[in-house]
């Protein structure tokens, strides 16, 4: 139950007795408390996102071990923490990932964006809204699908291996792995990119030629004169050699993305091997 | 749903998971602080943390870590290409 909201210095003294490990059971309450004042907060989030059809699964409470980790690891504040109540939304694709954040920026004007795609964090890539209501900060964390892979074998990694893999730690070899395998991740997600481009501009292309054909068939029946009959099957040639070359190039383009898709698989399946082999001979 | 999960990060392992109704939050809350507390005692150094998700299947997808084996892992993977 909270009897009273607690200070920002009474916060930060806690964080520190945290990162120091010195706390006591009575700490372990008040963090108790201070997590549940973010309560009211995350419930208006997680409704919102509702709202918008997006299936959120939220932390309603980081743990005590993650908050005290995180005070050990970065020059941070208890009082300014971000994620201590928070959730996540796993989508199919970076495509959908681009009109949820959009649709969530619109609906948290104020919120606090934060795109790890472009320049990922140790190979993390995914974007972080935060958003604040009545002053408590709540973390929304939006991933496509394979960038949420990634990060499942990333935390893995860190609880089977070395728990410092998150945050740039871990053998050369392994951080190498997991680069890679970000960076695979990455320019599959760029020809997705463009192939959702190309596949917009095929549809108008396609639609330009479709009246030009309508067009062309209504001016023969006027009898043309005959110069200008072959300047216009000229251009329908033109037009045609044309979309011939955009569907060569497009076909190569889903030909790229589908190779880059089994690589991305391939490099998961052997970071997955290696790691239950690891696993079982630690348990 | 909200999910109460005790984790053991050494060794990547769920130690117990408790489900509970949207409309009894506040007995998963204190449910939390009481491992928490409990372990506290004991010296036992696992993590705790309170999840909410519509079903169990949508906690799997998005916390598979805590969940799943390396080869569910996997298997999620391969369904990338299905």
């Amino acid at each position: 139950m909270i009897k009273n909201a607690l200070s920002n210095t009474q916060i930060d003294l806690l964080g520190n007795r945290l990162k120091g490990g010195s706390h006591t059971e009575s700490d372990l309450r008040l963090l108790d408390d201070y997590r549940r004042s973010f309560g009211a907060a995350y419930e208006a989030v997680v409704r919102t996102l509702r709202q918008r059809g997006a299936v959120p699964t939220g932390r309603l409470a980081k743990s005590t071990k993650s908050i005290a980790e995180k005070l050990r690891r970065e020059s941070i504040r208890l009082s300014q923490m971000q994620d201590i109540a928070g959730c996540r939304i796993v989508v199919e694709n970076i495509l959908d990932q681009e009109k949820l954040v959009a649709s969530l920026k619109a609906d948290f004007p104020e919120a606090i964006l934060i795109d790890r795609r472009d320049n990922p964090s140790h190979g993390y890539r995914a974007v972080h809204l935060i958003a604040e209501i009545s002053g408590k900060p709540i973390e929304i964390q939006i991933r496509s699908s394979l960038q949420h892979l990634w990060a499942e074998v990333s935390e893995k990694s860190s609880d089977v291996l070395d728990p410092t893999i998150k945050y740039g730690g871990g053998s050369d070899s392994w951080r190498e792995r997991l680069t890679k395998k970000s960076q695979s991740v990455a320019a599959y997600e760029e020809s997705e990119k463009k192939i959702a481009v190309a596949v917009a501009s095929e549809e108008a292309a396609d639609a330009a030629y479709k009246k030009f054909e309508n067009a062309y068939a209504e001016l023969r029946k006027h009898h043309l004169p005959d110069h200008e009959l072959q300047e216009m099957q000229k251009a329908r040639e033109d037009l045609m050699s044309k979309k011939k070359l955009r569907e060569r190039t497009h076909q190569k383009l889903r030909g790229d993305s589908e190779r880059l898709r089994k690589k991305n698989t391939d490099l998961l399946t052997e970071a997955i091997t290696w790691l239950d082999r690891q696993k079982r001979q630690k348990q | 749903m909200i999910f109460l999960i005790e984790y053991n990060r050494s060794i990547g392992v769920i130690v117990t998971v408790r489900d509970f109704d949207d409309s009894q939050r506040r007995e998963a809350e204190e449910s939390r602080l009481a491992i928490e507390l409990d372990l506290n005692r004991k010296g036992i150094d696992h993590e705790v943390v309170l999840l909410e998700a519509v079903s169990k299947d949508a906690l799997h997808r998005t916390h598979q870590r805590y969940f799943a084996d390396l080869t569910a892992l996997l298997k999620s993977a391969a369904g990338q290409d299905e």
